[in-house]
């Protein structure tokens, strides 16, 4: 255990955010869901009692009974925010005074570090260049995870839940958001702070990162492993092999909108357009952590290699 | 949440704690930000306070007790003296300027008030021109015309004082051309008062200056008042970032933000800046060199072109001197701070003021390492012989190209339909044919210079094609297997080879060598072996004595154990001549010639350096071993002498050696050959087969700048990294120390392990060689601002690479405070000794004229058929070799000599004026005086009477020496040569002129000439019948001479035989 360089990768101060980001994460996702759950608690304890239900309370741990449904803006949640800001403030600012900022010194040409690593932010999206094709890591799907968030509010034929924090009413929602946020994005920032070394090969946290290290991941595409070799073998084999995954994994998300009685409902009140847009953009999310087992287990490269572009 | 909760708490609930809390949060971060703002990021801040104070505090100090030195000085009665003149001078000089005074002040009255009215005036007359130039009109025009000439009549009255002493009011009228002479005038007449003012005051001046200086000379260090003024600019200093910008070469550099006192006129240390262990105090130091800096201007050259570093940060310490990941060039450590040298000096091959550097440039030359390493400047013979070669074949092609064209043009010219276009075609086959004597002449002198340079080309280690030759073959795979063992301070390397590859190295190399047959010589007598072994000068470069017992030079083969290895009948042949080879190597065949290829051509089998020329095709040959050993042109018998005494150099009897029958196994040669290929044996022996190897390592010029990441550092990367030493040095001085360390733990197939052999250097050797590899970078520095003089000094860098390649310095001194290899012998320590070192060539251009010295290095021995003997030294046990210069290397070496002594190149001697028939007879009285009897230790020729000589023969006076040297050397020659025997103080002052300081003959009354200067052109003069008369003269003179008794030890010494030199002379 290299007890020594584990504690040189976490004191950078390029990595100092993301050892927050593993902390904060998690903390604010559980805090967020213990509110939910809670608020969850109290609709049910509003729906049960007939008395209240019918006057429309808020549906807002705590409550009691006689306290106003709304509250304004100014000053009791500006006030809040207010004490937020200030705080946030202080700690940028020691935080700033303690870590200097990272910059190096003028680029040479000549020598290039190793490894060379994005900022914090974009890590993830550097970690997805080991598993697609640039092209598809670097413009497609970034593109798409834009458009995809951008289409949420569109999609969303669910009537409940906006306003304030629940789980039972938004269970499909959120589950779906802690997937693509929490388990892919985070993750892959996480791996590739903290487990890609030099030459971006994988080293387990306490490994030492040796320059000099030799490894034998070859990587094979999907049709030698099938021994296809003409090109329109590879094409309708590549194209079928991505055909079959967008028919068992549309299945699967369709089992997944329709589990429950309640999600059934909130189906039913989506347009044919609204769904087909959802079933895109959950398989199209789903395929990441798919090549990704793929190429970490069975060290596929490609699916689908085409004269014109890679899956 | 709590039943009582019966208020909502987002309404009710008070966050006033809270925000008062997180207020004064905001407020102490806002301070603490401010705080880091002004002191934390800004260090040097502090550091240049703590200056201001701990320097005042120094300088406060330093004032009184230099105020005292300089007080013991002005009461000194040589100062006083000086004042006392100086208020003489004063005195005498007071009438005269009281009286120049009082005139210019009169003056200066007068010329106000014409001033004033002058000045006035011509201000009207100019406009008023102007305007009359600028008006086109011709009747307006001459009507200004008219009005300014009227105007320049005046009259202007002024009222003045007259000049004379009563000084009275006058009125006086003037026109305008009358009051502009009266003010130029007047403007002469004080001038010329002024001049005689300063030249009523010279005398004081001058005493003034004296008195100035004599302070300034006897005071160490600054005056107390240039202190206070220090003191002053100290107290005054600005907080600010002090920054060097030249953009000129990209420079911006603030490390006098912190070192504060590195260009201060006084010597500041650690010790006074708050002691030695204060880490701030080592800041504050003054430059340790400042000569260093007078020759590199701070302002042009900044610090990090020389020290490494960042020069822009200065948030840290370590920063700014670059000790960090991302900062490619870290300050150089203390101990290798002579690295910043290389990157401008990397043409030199001795640095000044830089020792460790110097000597880790020669190692590197001298240990052989460009036969495996390519470094820009070693061994550029080599190179440049390629390149020459190549150059030939291209020029050759083109000549063929020509005579096609020429071919060509002919017939198109016989084909051609009229008179006209043919003539044309004519006249271009007619250039074109006058075009390939060019050609023919280009390369003549491509041929020469090719030639040249193979003569120049010399192997680190010696022949291996001679194995067979010289060597007795059991000791072969004795020392492959470990030099050092055998010889500890020898240059060969340790390889690392299993016995098997042991055995075939031998075998191949035994088996390449050529056969020969050396004629057998008689034995010699040891003795006298010995003792010509010890004063010809071979010590100068080989050493014998292993350990403690080792005398002689560092520079060759360490004899100890020599009679182990070699035949005795080759070594005859070395010791006589080392140049001689076995057989000549033909470059273009790449083979050694035979008898046969003579004798198939009918030609002698004879091949040096006049016979060269490969009877097979023409080509020039190698006729000559590669060695820089000298041929000391010893008698055969002397030279069977000195190898008979050097086999008896022997530690361990000869039959111990275990025999080595697998020599001559040939199935073992082809295995040798690839061993010795990969090891590049070839990069230091010439071997036979393997001429035009190539170098098998690494280019080592840029090495200093490759990128760290790029040196394998293999399996240690980490160790290195957590030892400190994952470094450029760390990795320099691991490889140097044990080159097989970076194979350690990793497999390799066999070949493939690191091949660098272990040379067994000394810590400060490999200390000297990591300074040069760190220094050894691409420079950053613009080219204007590297040492690449095109001068003379150009002259003596490349001269310098040629003194240290044939070990010059091993028996002459060519610098004040070198050491030469002979002059620490036991030998040489006495009074006879001293008279038997080689001449010091301090001044030695110009001494000599370079004509007669390119002469003499060509052939030292001045003469075609006697030459056993040293041509201008006969009298020296210890002989000035023959090295077999090439024409390139003599002119390189007389330039050398002459631009050390800052000499025109080429030398134009001066006309001395022929002797009167009266000169003539003072000269010759003077020259056998009894004072200066300079024929008692100058040579003459004369075999008896040059035995005692310890100075060189007159007669080679005239074309060897410069006049205008010769008459300094009379006058003071131990200003030119410290130690020499010739004695000082010949001649004293006389006005302007010299004259002998000793009791002249009577006859010089009355001659005015300069003494010395007759000296001089009576030497120019000299003949060999003059010197047979002057002998003849001097011989009564001697005998005289021999009852003064003289300090001068050597030339009391001479006394002695002075009967014998009486009846010899005659």
């Amino acid at each position: 255990m290299d007890w020594h360089q584990l504690w040189e990768i976490v004191s950078a101060p390029d990595n100092v955010p993301i050892v927050g980001l593993i902390f904060l994460v998690p903390f604010y996702a559980w805090y967020g869901l213990r509110q939910a759950v809670a608020n969850d608690r109290l609709i049910a304890q509003l729906e049960a009692d007939p008395a209240l239900a019918k006057t429309h309370h808020r549906k807002v741990f705590p409550f009691e009974k006689g306290w106003s449904k709304e509250v304004h803006v100014w000053p009791y949640l500006l006030r809040i925010e207010f004490l937020a800001a200030i705080i946030v403030t202080v700690i940028l600012i020691l935080w700033s005074i303690s870590l200097d900022a990272p910059l190096e010194e003028l680029a040479n040409p000549n020598l290039t570090m190793n490894p060379a690593k994005a900022p914090w932010y974009f890590l993830g999206l550097q970690e997805m260049l080991v598993y697609f094709h640039p092209w598809m890591a670097g413009v497609v799907m970034p593109t798409l995870i834009i458009i995809g968030l951008m289409v949420i509010p569109y999609i969303d034929a669910n009537p409940l839940g906006s306003g304030y924090y629940t789980w039972k009413q938004r269970k499909f929602a959120i589950g779906t958001f802690a997937f693509g946020f929490i388990v892919l994005w985070c993750s892959m920032i996480v791996i590739g702070t903290f487990i890609r070394g030099p030459g971006w090969m994988w080293f387990w946290p306490g490994q030492t990162w040796d320059p000099t290290r030799v490894v034998y991941e070859v990587n094979r595409d999907l049709h030698e492993v099938f021994g296809i070799t003409s090109w329109p073998g590879k094409i309708i084999f590549g194209a079928s092999a991505v055909g079959l995954y967008v028919v068992v994994a549309g299945f699967a998300c369709h089992k997944l909108i329709t589990l429950t009685e309640f999600s059934r409902k909130i189906y039913l009140r989506m347009n044919l357009l609204q769904y087909l847009t959802m079933q895109f953009f959950l398989v199209t999310m789903l395929s990441l952590p798919v090549k990704i087992l793929l190429r970490l287990l069975l060290r596929i490269n490609y699916v689908w290699v085409t004269p014109w572009f890679s899956l | 949440m709590p039943e009582n909760h019966d208020r909502d708490p987002v309404v009710f609930s008070s966050l006033s704690a809270y925000l008062l809390i997180a207020s004064l949060l905001l407020t102490v971060s806002l301070g603490l930000a401010l705080y880091n703002e002004f002191f934390g990021l800004r260090p040097w801040k502090d550091y240049q306070r703590q200056f201001k104070s701990r320097y005042a505090h120094f300088l406060e100090k330093e004032i009184p007790r230099q105020a005292a030195a300089e007080k013991a000085i002005l009461g000194s009665a040589e100062y006083q003296d000086l004042q006392k003149k100086l208020k003489d001078a004063e005195e005498a000089a007071r009438p005269n300027l009281n009286e120049i005074d009082s005139q210019v002040a009169r003056i200066d009255q007068r010329l106000a008030g014409v001033t004033t009215e002058f000045t006035d005036k011509r201000a009207y007359v100019s406009s008023a021109i102007y305007i009359i130039e600028r008006t086109s009109g011709e009747r307006s025009r001459k009507r200004r015309e008219e009005n300014l000439e009227k105007f320049r009549k005046g009259p202007f009255r002024l009222r003045l004082p007259a000049l004379d002493a009563s000084g009275k009011i006058e009125d006086v009228s003037f026109t305008y051309d009358q009051l502009e002479e009266e003010f130029n005038r007047l403007r002469e007449q004080k001038s010329n008062l002024l001049t005689q003012k300063v030249e009523v005051l010279r005398p004081v001046t001058e005493l003034r200056h004296q008195a100035q200086t004599y302070v300034q000379d006897h005071l160490n260090g600054l005056g107390a008042d240039q202190l206070k003024g220090l003191l002053k600019k100290t107290r005054s200093l600005s907080i600010e970032i002090k920054q060097i910008h030249n953009p000129d070469a990209h420079l911006v550099e603030r490390c006098e933000s912190c070192h504060l006192a590195i260009r201060e006129p006084v010597v500041v240390t650690r010790q006074d800046m708050g002691g030695v262990k204060d880490r701030m105090a080592a800041a504050f130091t003054s430059h340790p060199s400042p000569e260093l800096l007078q020759i590199h201007n701070p302002e042009k050259f900044g610090c990090t072109p020389c020290h490494n570093g960042n020069g822009m940060q200065v948030v840290s310490v370590q920063k700014a001197h670059g000790n960090y990941e991302h900062w490619l060039w870290p300050l150089y450590p203390r101990a290798n701070f002579e690295a910043g040298c290389q990157q401008c000096h990397a043409s030199d091959m001795v640095v000044d003021h830089a020792p460790m550097l110097s000597r880790g440039k020669e190692l590197f030359q001298w240990r052989g390492c460009m036969g495996c390493h390519r470094f820009q400047g070693y061994d550029a013979e080599t190179e440049d012989v390629t390149a020459v070669q190549q150059q030939i074949a291209q020029l050759e092609m083109k000549r063929q190209e020509t005579q096609r064209e020429i071919r060509a043009a002919i017939q198109l010219g016989d084909q051609a339909a009229d008179n006209e276009t043919a003539r044309s075609f004519y006249q271009r086959a007619e250039a074109l044919r006058v075009s390939t004597g060019d050609i023919d002449g280009r390369i003549e002198q491509l041929d020469y210079r090719a030639r040249n340079l193979l003569q120049d080309i010399k192997k680190v280690g010696p022949s291996l094609k001679e194995v067979r030759v010289k060597l007795r073959a059991e000791w072969v795979p004795v020392w492959i297997t470990n030099p050092h063992d055998f010889r500890p301070t020898t240059r060969m390397p340790r390889f690392r080879l299993d016995e098997d590859e042991v055995k075939s190295v031998a075998a191949f190399i035994w088996q390449s060598g050529v056969e020969g047959k050396l004629p057998v010589q008689p034995r010699g007598d040891a003795a006298r072996g010995k003792e010509s072994f010890e004063t010809r000068g071979c010590l100068g470069c080989h050493s014998i004595g292993e350990g403690d017992n080792r005398t002689g030079g560092t520079f060759a083969a360490n004899l100890t154990r020599v009679g182990e290895k070699v035949n005795y009948d080759y070594l005859v042949r070395w010791v006589h001549d080392p140049r001689e080879r076995t057989r000549p190597y033909c470059p273009f065949e790449k083979r050694d010639l035979t008898e046969d290829d003579y004798k198939k051509h009918g030609k002698p089998f004879v091949f040096d350096p006049e016979h060269s020329e490969c009877p097979n095709d023409g080509h020039e040959l190698q006729v000559e071993q590669m060695t820089v050993m000298p041929s000391l042109r010893l008698s055969i018998q002397e030279a069977r002498d000195i190898a008979t005494y050097l086999m008896t150099q022997k530690e361990k009897d000869l039959a111990s050696y275990p025999a080595a029958p697998y020599l001559s196994d040939v199935a073992l040669k082809a295995e040798g050959l690839k061993v010795v290929q990969r090891y590049g044996c070839a990069g230091c022996h010439e071997i036979a087969g393997l001429e035009t190897e190539g170098r098998i390592g690494t280019e080592l010029t840029k090495e200093g700048s490759k990128p760290l990441e790029q040196f394998d550092f293999a399996l240690l990367v980490t160790e290195a990294r957590e030892q400190g030493w994952h470094s450029h040095k760390g990795f320099f001085e691991h490889k140097l120390q044990k080159p097989e360390m970076f194979d350690q733990g990793l497999i390799k197939a066999e070949g493939e392990e690191l091949k660098m052999p272990n040379f067994n250097l000394k810590p400060e050797d490999i200390t000297a060689l990591t300074t040069f590899l760190m220094g050894a970078v691409d420079s950053t520095v613009p080219r204007q601002y590297q040492y690449l003089p095109s001068d003379q000094r150009r002259d003596v860098q490349e001269g310098w690479w040629l003194i240290k390649k044939y070990n010059c310095m091993g028996c002459h001194q060519f610098k004040v405070g070198q050491a030469t290899g002979l002059e620490v012998l036991a030998r040489f320590q006495t009074p006879e000794g001293k008279d038997q070192l080689p001449p010091k060539l301090l001044g030695e251009g110009a001494r000599v004229s370079p004509d007669w010295l390119l002469r003499f290095l060509t052939n030292p021995a001045l003469s075609k058929n006697d030459t056993d003997r040293n041509g201008i030294r006969p009298y020296l046990k210890t002989r000035m070799p023959t090295f077999y210069f090439s024409p390139n290397e003599v002119r390189k070496l007389v330039r050398f000599f002459q631009a050390m002594s800052s000499q025109p190149m080429p030398y134009i001697p001066p006309r001395l004026d022929p002797l009167t028939n009266q000169e003539l007879t003072l000269a010759r009285a003077l020259f056998t005086s009894r004072a200066a009897p300079c024929l008692k230790c100058h040579a003459t020729g004369d075999a008896g009477h040059d035995r005692y000589a310890t100075a060189p023969n007159f007669l080679f006076a005239p074309e060897r020496l410069k006049p205008g040297w010769t008459k300094r050397w009379l006058l003071d020659p131990s200003m030119i040569s410290p130690g020499t025997a010739m004695p000082s103080g010949l001649f004293k002052r006389d006005g302007a002129r010299w004259v002998f300081a000793g009791p002249t003959p009577p006859i010089f009354a009355g001659y005015e000439g300069d003494q010395a200067d007759l000296l001089v052109r009576y030497m120019f003069a000299m003949t060999a019948e003059e010197q047979r008369r002057l002998v003849g003269m001097s011989a009564g003179a001697m005998k005289s001479a021999a009852s003064v008794s003289r300090s001068d030890e050597s030339h009391a010494r001479l006394q002695v035989p002075a009967g014998q030199l009486l009846s010899q002379a005659h």
